[in-house]
């Protein structure tokens, strides 16, 4: 190291760096398994390996050529939790891990696009009403036609298929969500930010033009509880409108009201819905239904105990014991097999991730859209792990989000990928320094 | 047996390469937030003194307070502005001190008391010189630019 330190000072390949130490990882893992497991057809044993090396190499190649001056830490990372996916994937349910490496080809091909596509910036912002249609649109296409990919009744009908594949559409519906807002309120930021430099004082953290959009967000979001029964998904964009909003006028008011909003869609939600009833009250003791509604909770407090801290070893635990384990509840997963010193590192990971994201937010200060579209999306991320995190640990009640790069699921991949690359693109263009007039 | 061994082995060997992961994300966070705090550092460069003066008997005197001029400064009695001021007539966020467009402007943040530029009332933004006194509360400050 000491030599390419002396070769250029300013740049350690970090890089390459996590990304073959990654690739060790990952190499050290399917060994394991496939010595467990003996009597696999080779090939196809190693093929999410083998795809994932062609993407971390191709993937590096095109970055470094489209945006060399990207961030060195946020691709190699995900690259690392999405290749740790894998590993969950083969282990935990052989029989998706191919659909899941063909997912994870799609979505660094997606990255790539957002990443390197000229002008994508612009259009996001030029055609955002359209976009924001879309996926309203795309939203009420799941509620008349939304299916469940397990084929249960009565669960969340969450998914749109087509043939054999599957799509949650309200994936790419939060990064339009977070696009639109990153642009809409670039457009009202001088006039948010107008009190900070005399003028109107802050009377103006009264006016519709900020609070109407809350209610309307917030209207959003109880849509897609009632009809949806999609709890995470709802508290999401609401928090992440919520930070964009304070972000751009700098009123603590409206986490204030913002908060005691939520809270009080919850409480009517715990009074009126049946699936929040449950999942808050197995959230406060799940014990005494140990064996029935609160199996899979308890099963995966079991997974965590069992891990201690340096885990049971790949394929060695027994997580299979909590029901849909590969997708929600892939952290118990983990947990299980890496022990504490994997879970404290998929939280360095993630909380990194999000580190480099609102960096690059303050680093495109000067430029209100970029900068808010940094940290929607980097709050997005971190805030979708938090819960999910939180609710197979029992911090917080279960809300059903999949963990970002390592749970079981196409479109959360693809949406996650699309993030990363458009981190990295902001993360690349030239910064605003430029004083706001 | 043999199996059992090798599997242990890779345990190891995967935890290894967990702390490695951690160590070198560590390293290079830790390098980029030195840079940036190099950056800011020199961002932080001072454009000159605002020097504290008091008027005693018609002459203005230089109490020996001064407070370096950044490219946005901002005056009052909130402990976070750049240039704090202990006095019950400010406001806490009083005025701004900005280098804006090559020129410095005087701002004043919708105070209680007002701000005054050599003894007048600020009520829009104003273009400030060399040698302009601020008027805050009962505390002047007298700008005193650098030359670059």
């Amino acid at each position: 190291m000491a030599a390419q330190n002396a070769d250029s000072p300013r740049r350690w390949p970090f890089e390459s760096l996590l990304l073959g130490l990654s690739a060790v990882f990952l190499g050290v893992n399917f060994l394991a398994l496939d010595l467990l497991r003996p009597g696999v057809n080779p090939l196809s044993r190693w093929f999410p390996l083998i795809l994932w090396a062609a993407c971390a190499i191709v993937g590096k190649r095109v970055l470094d050529r489209r945006l060399p001056g990207h961030d060195p830490v946020i691709f190699p990372l995900a690259m690392f939790l999405s290749g740790w996916g894998l590993v969950l994937v083969e282990r935990l349910s052989p029989f998706f891990a191919g659909r899941q490496t063909l997912w994870l080809g799609l979505s660094v091909g997606a990255m790539l696009l957002a990443a390197a596509l000229p002008h994508l910036l612009r259009w996001l912002r030029q055609y955002r009403y359209v976009l924001l249609v879309a996926g309203l649109g795309l939203l009420a296409g799941t509620i008349v036609l939304g299916t469940n990919p397990s084929g249960q009744a009565g669960a969340p009908k969450l998914w749109l298929g087509f043939g054999t594949i599957f799509f949650q559409p309200s994936e790419i519906l939060k990064i339009i969500l977070a696009a639109f807002l990153a642009s809409y309120l670039a457009e009202q930021y001088p006039a948010m930010r107008a009190a900070g430099l005399g003028g109107e004082g802050r009377r103006l953290g009264l006016s519709p033009r900020v609070f109407g959009p809350v209610l309307l967000m917030w209207g959003l979001s109880v849509i897609i509880l009632v009809w949806q029964r999609d709890l995470g998904m709802a508290a999401l964009f609401f928090a992440v409108f919520l930070v964009l909003l304070y972000i751009a006028s700098g009123h603590s008011l409206i986490l204030v009201s913002g908060t005691l909003l939520l809270l009080a869609a919850g409480v009517i939600a715990y009074r009126e819905f049946g699936v929040v009833r449950l999942r808050v009250d197995i959230w406060l003791n799940p014990w005494p239904e140990a064996d029935a509604r609160a199996f899979q909770i308890v099963q995966s407090l079991l997974a965590f105990a069992a891990g201690g801290i340096f885990g049971q070893g790949v394929g060695q635990g027994s997580p299979v014991y909590i029901p849909v384990v590969h997708s929600d509840f892939v952290f118990a997963a983990l947990a299980e097999e890496w022990g504490l010193m994997g879970v404290v590192v998929t939280i360095v990971c993630i909380m990194a991730l999000f580190a480099r994201g609102m960096r690059i937010g303050i680093q495109q200060q000067g430029r209100p859209f970029q900068a808010m579209l940094a940290v929607g999306l980097s709050t997005l991320l971190a805030g979708q792990s938090l819960l999910i995190m939180g609710g197979v640990l029992k911090v917080l009640p279960l809300t059903g989000v999949t963990l970002p790069f390592l749970s079981y699921g196409g479109s959360s991949l693809l949406a996650s990928f699309i993030i990363i690359g458009l981190l990295l693109r902001l993360s690349a263009s030239e910064t605003g320094h430029a004083v706001h007039p | 047996m043999t199996t059992e061994i090798i599997l242990l082995l890779l345990r190891c060997f995967s935890g290894l390469l967990l702390t490695g992961v951690l160590v070198v994300l560590f390293l290079a966070m830790w390098r980029d937030f030195r840079s940036v705090a190099g950056v800011v550092e020199m961002r932080r460069r001072t454009y000159g003194r605002l020097v504290v003066i008091r008027e005693v008997d018609g002459h203005e005197v230089v109490t020996g307070e001064t407070h370096p001029l950044l490219a946005l400064t901002s005056l009052g009695r909130s402990p976070t502005n750049t240039v704090p001021i202990n006095d019950h007539f400010a406001s806490s966020e009083h005025a701004l001190v900005a280098m804006r467009g090559g020129q410095w402007w005087l701002e004043d943040r919708n105070s209680r008391n007002g701000t005054t530029l050599n003894d007048l009332p600020v009520t829009e933004p104003v273009v400030i010189t060399q040698g302009d006194v601020i008027g805050i509360g009962q505390m002047k400050f007298r700008l005193e630019l650098e030359t670059p």
